[in-house]
């Protein structure tokens, strides 16, 4: 959705070639996300045909073609932009089915697991410090508010699995009984 | 020994042998020119560890080495001279005397340690100057903003040279952007040779400047993590704001 939006927003600004919006879109974000032109593309092509962008003028050098934003599509960035976000949270499904297993398998000998994932979350902690530093150092300050959430995410994480290694320790042991329990 | 700081089979024990355990068997070494983090949450033993690093509490267990000091068997002389030889302190609150100028404040532990007067002075005003507040010199701590206070708390705690310097939660009493500074000069000073110890809860602080962390609960090593120095090309190589497609 926020490509979509985020495409409109640019537009809203003034006409551009899909070409334009790539690299307007990814200056924005400071290099978080390379956008594949093809999707800048088909996305446009979406915006056009749900009429809240229109081409303008004639094809320019190269076949490329400029866009302008239309009443309905500046309608609809704000109606967005007015709108809190309240899409289901984005939680890491892959190591919580990892716990799960593990708790199967090893019978809640999870400590390794979380000790190796915790390092991966600190060394990222680290980066992302890096990351902070640069931002700073080219004077991005909208960089690092994202960069800040990132951090404040991975904090987060780190704190789920000291919540994970005390819970850990006052469950029972794992049996098959206690699925069926569950499951009843 | 090859490592300054020298733990083996370290426990604590409060009230006694039924009492409560604040540190059980902790083993570790810390080499010279290190930065590590202990990191834990409240009552994981990360308190109990600096002091007894500092000579500020002894272990029930286990021995303690330092800068080849048994910091375990000293007596409270010997204890008292370790702590002002070989050890700088910083702290949460500064604790400042406020009576005493700036410049006062960093030469005492030095005069305190029988360092000649002249070498004592000439020593602060390095260090002031080193840490960007030597106009401040003639001031009193209670006019200066918390950052400011703080990097006088560092100049202070290294005027005697110290094989070590434990700095606890240093920026819990900090906005952001002076915590910032401060860990920028901890890290500056260790760049230089000096060994730093920090004790913090926040994960971020650990990981974005020490080298290695130790993560204490319930009194042990949960894990002890080196970290690499960033390597990182892009932000996209870290971050990923997700594309989803078509409606």
């Amino acid at each position: 959705m926020s490509l979509k939006y985020g495409i409109l927003g640019l537009i809203s600004e003034e006409p551009l070639h899909g070409y334009e919006v790539k690299t307007r879109f990814e200056a924005m974000l400071g290099g978080t996300w390379e956008v594949n032109i093809g999707q800048v593309y088909s996305t446009l092509q979406r915006l056009e045909r749900d009429e809240l962008v229109e081409a303008v003028g004639e094809r320019g050098d190269r076949g490329r073609l400029a866009y302008q934003v239309t009443d309905a599509g500046r309608a609809e960035l704000q109606r967005w932009l007015s709108e809190p976000d309240a899409a289901p949270q984005q939680i890491h499904d892959e190591l919580f089915v990892k716990l799960m297993l593990m708790r199967r398998l090893a019978n809640g000998n999870l400590e390794a697991l979380i000790a190796r994932q915790r390092r991966v979350y600190l060394q990222r902690l680290r980066d992302l410090a890096e990351l902070e530093r640069r931002a700073r150092a080219e004077q991005r300050p909208d960089l690092l508010l994202l960069l800040k959430g990132a951090v404040i995410h991975t904090e987060a994480d780190i704190k789920w699995l000291d919540a994970c290694l005390e819970e850990i320790a006052s469950l029972q042991p794992y049996t098959a009984e206690s699925d069926k329990e569950h499951s009843t | 020994m090859s490592d300054l700081i020298e733990l083996s089979q370290v426990s604590k024990i409060y009230n006694g042998g039924a009492g409560q355990t604040a540190l059980a068997n902790v083993s570790l070494g810390i080499p010279a020119g290190q930065f590590a983090a202990i990191m834990g949450p409240s009552g994981s033993g990360k308190s109990t560890l600096l002091n007894l690093i500092a000579g500020l509490d002894r272990p029930t267990r286990g021995e303690i080495h330092v800068d080849g000091v048994s910091v375990g068997t000293l007596g409270e002389t010997a204890l008292a001279r370790y702590r002002r030889r070989r050890l700088g302190f910083v702290f949460q609150f500064f604790h400042l005397l406020n009576q005493l100028t700036v410049f006062d404040n960093v030469v005492l532990p030095a005069q305190l340690a029988g360092v000649k007067p002249r070498e004592a002075r000439a020593r602060a005003r390095d260090l002031l100057d080193r840490l960007g507040i030597v106009e401040k010199a003639n001031e009193y701590p209670e006019r200066l903003s918390g950052g400011q206070r703080q990097r006088v708390a560092i100049a202070r705690a290294l005027v005697n040279q110290p094989a070590v310097l434990l700095a606890d939660e240093p920026t819990g009493a900090l906005d952001s952007r002076s915590g910032d500074q401060v860990m920028e000069l901890l890290a500056g000073l260790n760049r230089t040779g000096q060994t730093v110890v920090l004790v913090t809860h926040a994960a971020p602080l650990a990981a974005a400047y020490a080298t290695r962390v130790i993560s204490l609960r319930d009194g042990r090593v949960v894990d002890d993590a080196q970290l690499e120095q960033p390597a990182v090309k892009a932000a996209s190589d870290l971050l990923h704001l997700h594309s989803e497609e078509a409606d």
